[in-house]
């Protein structure tokens, strides 16, 4: 006995069994505990709440919701959002972080200038300070009767923007949009992956167009299916009564948040996408340069690129970090996930089950987020020079 | 290598046990012991001012109802409220779990009984000590007279409180077509309402009194007639202790009972002296017999009377004439005034 534990390698593997199985006993022990208390307290657990109905209205919705529906719906509502305000505000953040750090390489003194300001201004001013600003800019607009008119046809008041739009619904909508973004990504995937190097140039561009062409029917089938009968498929805003009917409500919820997040974020991404463009040798600049590639094209294929290779891993870090930063919707009534499981805590009291079901889909939806951008960051590394 | 994996491993358990043995949860029945053994009681407050009912002044003092409320109790079990009562500051959300954790004895915070609250979370309720209606407070420009007229609009409501629901059944009732608003924070739907963001804020008519008043013009708001619906507001407590919701129970009542019998904190010691009847001598302690089944004193109701006077009193104080809201009790008066009050029988 003694001389098995004697080997390196068994008692290695003891010792980490006795680990694993410590921790195991300690989470078993908590839930165990947990559910005998709240018996001997007379509170209901488990997940049966998820099939009653809510009875309480959510703000902001993707999908059709009535009182109704259940509690899984309003959860899955809430996930929807959360993904949606993050495409928005992630979207908005690389672009103002790109610009940014364009801005603080030049060799431009005001530009420079302008750029460390904005750093150093939003990027040290807490985010929720800077979310109830912009919702109380944008609540204190006038109200609809006395709204902006941008052109008779999109108006801006302190019930948020209206902009024409189609008369279909909210998830066709939503699955054109997903379906036109997966088409365009698969085209230029087709069109400048590694993967398909092989392939001769001409199939390869038919290919890619033709996905691009399946992308395209795609949208327009969905918006057809999810056309609302009897309407003008052009819905235009138009004042009734207290309010706005018709097209599309960018509500001041909505654009606060993504305006926080995409201000904030932006001032971070800055400082990232500024040290990726410093860590592009001079040298790989003016070979390009040499060649006679354009001022754009010295910029989008090789210093971006080069640049994008060296901040990946810390990009998806600040990616994943601002994706939780939709949480602070519940400040300013956006509903959000955290919002809707908030809620739903409340009004069901099934705290302990509500609580997993939020980090689980945290976990999920962040997980998700940067298993792909490592996975990008895998394939375009240089080969042969890292360590592992 | 070892030592490390050894030191990570014990760390790691002793948090884990210590995690683990959090706070301790009050014995069934003996919620009273507790409290006397810790020398205070611990009761709600909010996790800002709810005005009226739950507010904290430039000193850091909790007023309004529900403090009240919290003090008499108190006061009750300890004889003085003064250094007997913590008010642990708690958000809506966050009430029931710190009553089933035993970070606070009782909820007396604007709290409405529920089906839901009472069996799936095993809160046991005390009676109802104020029948809310729910109403909704609008600009006079809009020119609306009843919730009808608010067709298309949008409606403020302060979310995961029940305020949601009665505004979602009443619009499914009535067919209204409006947008909902909710928002956690109390501070942010005044606010909303208040720049404009909804054409209205339903709520307590109670609280869009206190709302009104933050307006720039007052004038300007009205709080519409429709009552959509009057949610009756009682005390929480952990359930299988009835001794401590018979305590909460009949601290309230004798607050009811001292209105109805005409005792106030000024003439209390008088009645004391020379009690009118048989229930009021027992009441204020001049013959035994209110203390004991209780677990307290017999002198338990004169100290609560003699230091916050009878439930008008209490109202007048947090919510009516001498407070900034001046609000009328209407409903929440006795049978006595037209209200739906009543105290329980002192026999």
């Amino acid at each position: 006995m003694l001389a098995v534990l004697k080997l390196r390698k068994t008692r290695n593997w003891i010792i980490q069994a006795l680990f694993v199985g410590a921790l195991a006993g300690i989470v078993i022990f908590g839930i165990v505990t947990a559910s005998q208390t709240m018996q001997s307290q007379g509170m209901t657990s488990g997940f049966g709440f998820l099939f009653r109905s809510t009875g309480w209205p959510i703000s902001f919705s993707l999908i059709p919701y009535g009182f109704g529906d259940p509690y899984w719906k309003a959860l899955l509502i809430g996930v929807l959002n959360t993904l949606f305000l993050a495409a928005i505000s992630l979207t908005l953040s690389t672009l103002v972080g790109l610009l940014v750090a364009v801005l603080r390489t030049t060799r431009n003194g005001v530009m420079n200038a302008l750029g460390t300001i904005y750093v150093d201004t939003f990027r040290n001013i807490p985010i929720i300070l800077q979310v109830f600003f912009w919702y109380a800019v944008y609540t204190h607009l006038p109200r609809p009767r006395e709204a902006y008119d941008i052109a008779g046809t999109a108006f801006l008041s302190a019930r948020g923007l209206f902009l024409p739009g189609l008369n279909v619904t909210g998830l066709s909508a939503f699955i054109a949009i997903v379906s036109g973004i997966a088409g365009i990504v698969l085209a230029l995937w087709i069109a400048h992956g590694r993967r398909f190097s092989r392939k001769e140039p001409a199939a390869r561009r038919r290919l890619s167009w033709g996905v691009a062409g399946i992308g395209a029917l795609a949208v327009m089938a969905v918006l057809a299916a999810g056309r609302i009968p009897d309407t003008p498929l052009l819905s235009l805003p138009e004042l009734k009564g207290l309010n706005f009917k018709g097209g599309i409500n960018v509500s001041p919820e909505l654009a606060a948040m993504a305006t926080a997040i995409a201000i904030y974020g932006g001032a971070y991404l800055a400082e990232i996408f500024r040290a990726g463009f410093l860590a592009v040798r001079r040298g790989q600049i003016e070979a390009a340069q040499s060649l006679g590639l354009s001022g754009w094209d010295v910029f989008a294929r090789v210093r971006l690129p080069l640049a994008i290779r060296a901040i990946l891993p810390t990009l998806t870090n600040q990616y994943v970090w601002l994706l939780k930063a939709t949480t602070l919707g519940i400040a300013v009534g956006f509903a959000d996930f955290f919002m809707v499981v908030a809620v739903s805590i409340t009004q069901s009291g099934q705290t302990m089950e509500l609580i997993g079901i939020l980090m689980a889909g945290f976990l999920t939806i962040n997980y998700t987020l940067s298993s792909v951008l490592n996975r990008i960051n895998r394939s375009i590394a240089l080969k042969g020079q890292n360590i592992n | 290598m070892f030592k490390r994996i050894m030191a990570g491993a014990l760390t790691l358990a002793l948090w884990g046990a210590a995690a683990l043995s959090g706070p301790a949860q009050a014995e069934t029945g003996e919620t009273l012991a507790t409290i006397k053994d810790r020398g205070h009681l611990l009761c709600t407050g909010h996790n800002g001012s709810y005005l009226g009912f739950a507010e904290v002044d430039d000193q850091g003092n909790w007023h309004g109802f529900d403090i009240d409320l919290c003090r008499s109790l108190a006061t009750a079990i300890f004889g003085d409220d003064e250094g007997h009562l913590k008010i642990v500051p708690t958000g809506w959300a966050q009430r029931f779990p710190a009553l089933q954790s035993g970070d606070i004895d009782i909820i007396v915070k604007a709290t409405g009984w529920t089906f839901n609250r009472d069996t799936d979370l095993g809160v046991q309720f005390g009676r109802p000590y104020v029948l809310a209606p729910i109403r909704v407070l609008t600009r006079k420009e809009l020119g609306a007279e009843s919730i009808a007229d608010l067709d298309g609009g949008t409606i403020c409501v302060p979310a995961g409180t029940t305020i949601e629901r009665y505004v979602a059944e009443y619009a499914a009732a009535t067919g209204i077509q409006a947008d909902f608003l909710a928002i956690e924070k109390t501070e942010e739907t005044d606010a909303a309402y208040l720049s404009g963001r909804c054409d209205a804020y339903a709520q307590w008519d109670v609280v869009l009194a206190t709302v009104r008043l933050k307006a720039d013009n007052p004038g300007d708001h009205v709080i519409l007639p429709d009552i959509m619906n009057a949610e009756p507001v009682a005390m929480g407590m952990r359930q299988g202790d009835d001794n401590f919701v018979d305590i909460a129970n009949w601290v309230a009542n004798a607050l009811w009972l001292a209105e109805v019998n005409g005792v106030t904190s000024e003439n209390v010691d008088e009645m004391k002296a020379n009690p009118p009847s048989p229930a009021v001598a027992k009441l204020l302690g001049a013959t035994p017999g209110i203390g004991d089944q209780l677990g307290l004193k017999d002198d338990w109701a004169y100290n609560v009377i003699k230091k916050f006077g009878n439930f008008a009193e209490v109202w007048q104080r947090n919510l009516g004439e001498d407070s900034p809201y001046k609000l009328d009790r209407s409903i929440n008066a006795t049978y006595k005034d037209g209200g739906v009050f009543y105290p329980l029988v002192l026999d």
